[in-house]
């Protein structure tokens, strides 16, 4: 007998108890449509984690911090903090700083293709951003070295390249939002933005001069007043142009600013003058929080009530440490992000950085826990569609009992007109192949139509989240899988119920009323 | 060897503790070409003298042979290949398949036997034809009426060219009217040269045939022809 014939009888039978049939199989959709949409959900999640760090090269990055206990960032913008501590206040753990002299050695070692090295502002320099008249507080600015070894998630633009020797910068999306280009990152590209400085600001963009006008007494707890021999010095604005918007909507959600580290240093790495000539005013003429009128001083040095109060001239001209000992002198980077030639070399490249006695940790472990998560939920999610598909399944046995019952005069008749136990056997477990065939592709069907109506939800939802650029459609391997699930699931169920017809004592059977 | 040979078959069934001899040591010889009525009460094992020689059922002792093919010895498939072939059932109460046409309904057996899909539609056109049915080929059984039942009935149990028929009771849901017409086309067919086992109450029927056997308590009796 062909198999079309067989497909021919188990679906007659199918359409002589529809409404039993299509319940059965209505059973089987509920199972399958959930599955199919669980599992695209998270599956779509996952390939979209993988791809961003396979995109970004985060796959092949090992992050290298002072201390071991690092929670791996793929911007590196916490840089060298891990859930709000610094790492090297991290209890026991020991430290090692990340010198210049360091990133040289950890770029010499095998597999490493490039190293960049962030480092984070600790000192003020830019208090605000300014775009077209307004005013947002800066918190946090990092530099890194544009070697491409880092790579921050981006919304829009690019990343700093090696040729970034000028005003490029990178702004998180929080800034993008309030300057108003919400939802539309790719226009902010190209805008220039002011970045405006403390006052004080000795950094790039200004001309240092040999006269200081007069300090700045702060108030008591005043913010943005530093004090200091050039804190008369007027606040300056450094233009900006932007680059890129930084995808921080992964928790890391605290307006940023990132330059390029040459740049970077032009600002931070500010010139402090190498003596001071004060003169001297009595304090109670000084008003807090202005400059103290000038006048003719009667005192010297800051103790007691008074404190000098310029014009300061500047003797012996101004210093400016180099880049390397400015870095050092500050503690070091605050993180390396190496890069590995290869997959198969990061754990060895990392290590080899361990050895330094610095803390290592790797994309790819990142990439595989997020996976390990992701297929957790999976499982769970599947396992409930799976527990759905099970009850369905009794269902499709409790039809297929049903069937052999109604039709043991009919499967009489076949074995006298000559149809073999193997031939019974077959018609049945069709049947109930079938109806998991019918259910899981209905269920597939409905499943996707699910997901298509409901990714603009999602998307929308989704927008400000990490999910963004997530695929969510259901992948031909699912609704295969599923399809092919549910067939199996109905030919197992099936399976008794058919040996059963197909022992039947062809005598009894064609007694049977 | 040609025809049908029982030799010392008992069918032995249990009921519970209790063993019943639905056929004790029958010894019978039908010749091809035969017209045999087999009668007797109810429960005396006409109906399984029947099943035992068209493979449906199987002797607990003693052999049975159809067209020298010994069917005590025949595997569920082989014995499956000979019902197909060699047997053609006729049931009194037509058992055709609600849900197919008279065509589909006498393609069945076609189909168990494997045979190509454009072959047996002509194949069933024709019995269907011989019956006298061609005009209702399309139509379901419940559009059919008694006799046309057991008319397409018959044209099933001519699919496969079986050199045998076994009906039982035949006529028995049908009026007289149309009994007599079934009775006849079945004549018919013997006269074509295929044996014919009627299993039978009915003496009209009876008296057609060639040969009468009284089955009677699991034996066999050849009864006096009317």
């Amino acid at each position: 007998m062909r198999f079309p014939d067989y497909l021919s009888l188990s679906l007659r039978s199918l359409r002589r108890s529809r409404v039993r049939s299509l319940l059965t199989i209505f059973a089987i959709v509920i199972g399958a449509t959930g599955i199919t949409v669980m599992l695209t959900f998270v599956t779509s999640v996952k390939n979209l984690t993988v791809a961003s760090f396979v995109k970004t090269g985060q796959i092949r990055q090992i992050q290298v911090s002072q201390s071991t206990d690092m929670r791996y960032d793929p911007t590196g913008a916490s840089g060298g903090y891990s859930n709000g501590l610094k790492s090297n206040n991290a209890g026991s753990a020991t430290t090692t700083p990340l010198t210049p002299a360091l990133e040289a050695k950890i770029a010499a070692l095998p597999h490493v293709t490039a190293v960049a090295g962030m480092f984070r502002s600790r000192m003020p320099a830019i208090s605000n951003v300014n775009y077209n008249g307004k005013d947002w507080v800066v918190q946090a600015v990092v530099g890194y070295q544009p070697t491409g070894a880092i790579h921050p998630l981006l919304l829009a633009g690019r990343d700093l390249i090696a040729a970034d020797t000028g005003d490029q910068i990178l702004i998180s999306k929080s800034y993008a939002d309030v300057m108003g280009f919400a939802g539309k990152y790719d226009t902010i590209i190209g805008t220039k933005i002011n970045l405006h400085t403390n006052q004080g600001y000795t950094g790039a963009g200004v001309s240092l001069p040999t006269q200081l006008p007069p300090m700045i007494r702060c108030k008591q707890n005043q913010q943005n007043c530093f004090g200091g021999p050039t804190s008369g010095m007027p606040a300056t604005n450094i233009p900006a142009t932007i680059v890129g918007v930084l995808d921080n909507s992964d928790g890391n959600d605290q307006p940023l600013l990132m330059l390029p580290l040459n740049s970077f240093l032009a600002i931070y790495n500010q010139a402090q003058p190498m003596r001071v000539n004060y003169s001297f005013q009595q304090q109670q003429n000084c008003k807090p929080g202005t400059p103290c009128p000038p006048g003719n001083g009667n005192g010297g040095g800051d103790g007691g009530n008074q404190m000098p109060s310029g014009p300061g001239v500047v003797e012996g001209g101004w210093n400016r440490p180099t880049a390397t000992a400015f870095i050092t002198n500050s503690g070091g980077f605050d993180s390396f992000m190496a890069q590995a030639d290869d997959i198969s070399n990061v754990a060895e490249v990392a290590s080899a950085i361990s050895k330094f006695g610095v803390g290592t940790t790797t994309g790819l472990k990142a990439l595989n826990d997020q996976k390990a998560q992701a297929n957790i939920i999976g499982l769970v999610l599947g396992g409930l569609g799976l527990i759905a598909l099970l009850i369905a399944s009794l269902g499709v046995m409790n039809t297929m009992i049903m069937s052999v019952l109604q039709r043991t005069r009919e499967i009489g008749v076949m074995r006298a007109l000559g149809a073999r136990r193997r031939t019974i056997r077959r018609i049945f477990t069709i049947e109930a192949t079938a109806i998991g065939f019918f259910g899981g592709l209905i269920g597939v069907s409905l499943g996707s139509i699910f997901v298509l109506v409901a990714k603009p939800v999602i998307t929308k939802m989704a927008k400000s989240g990490s999910l963004t650029g997530a695929t969510f459609t259901v992948p031909p391997w699912l609704m295969l899988t599923v399809i092919a699930g549910t067939s199996a699931i109905g030919f197992l169920s099936g399976f008794l119920p058919a040996r059963r017809a197909a022992n039947l004592d062809p005598v009894e059977a064609l007694r049977y009323e | 060897m040609d025809g049908i040979q029982l030799s010392r078959v008992t069918r032995t069934y249990t009921l519970g503790s209790e063993a019943l001899n639905a056929l004790n040591n029958v010894d019978l010889n039908i010749a091809n070409g035969d017209f045999v009525a087999i009668t007797g009460p109810s429960g005396s094992g006409k109906s399984t003298l029947a099943n035992i020689i068209g493979g449906l059922d199987k002797p607990t002792s003693g052999t049975v042979t159809v067209n020298g093919q010994d069917l005590s010895h025949l595997k569920d498939a082989e014995l499956s290949g000979f019902r197909n072939k060699t047997i053609g059932f006729v049931f009194q109460s037509f058992n055709l398949k609600g849900d197919s046409t008279a065509l589909e309904n006498v393609m069945l057996p076609l189909i168990f036997a494997g045979i190509s899909p454009k072959e047996r539609k002509a194949r069933a056109r024709e019995c269907l034809d011989r019956v006298g049915m061609s005009d209702r080929m399309g139509h379901l059984p419940n559009q059919l009426s008694g006799g046309q039942r057991q008319r397409v009935a018959i044209a099933r149990a001519l699919a496969n060219k079986p050199s045998l028929i076994l009906a039982d009771e035949p006529t028995g849901n049908l009026d007289s009217a149309k009994g007599a017409e079934v009775m006849q086309m079945l004549l018919d067919l013997n006269r074509d040269g295929i044996t014919l086992l009627v299993i039978t109450h009915d003496h009209d029927v009876a008296k057609h045939a060639n040969r009468m056997i009284e089955v009677r308590d699991g034996l066999v009796h050849e009864a006096v022809a009317f």
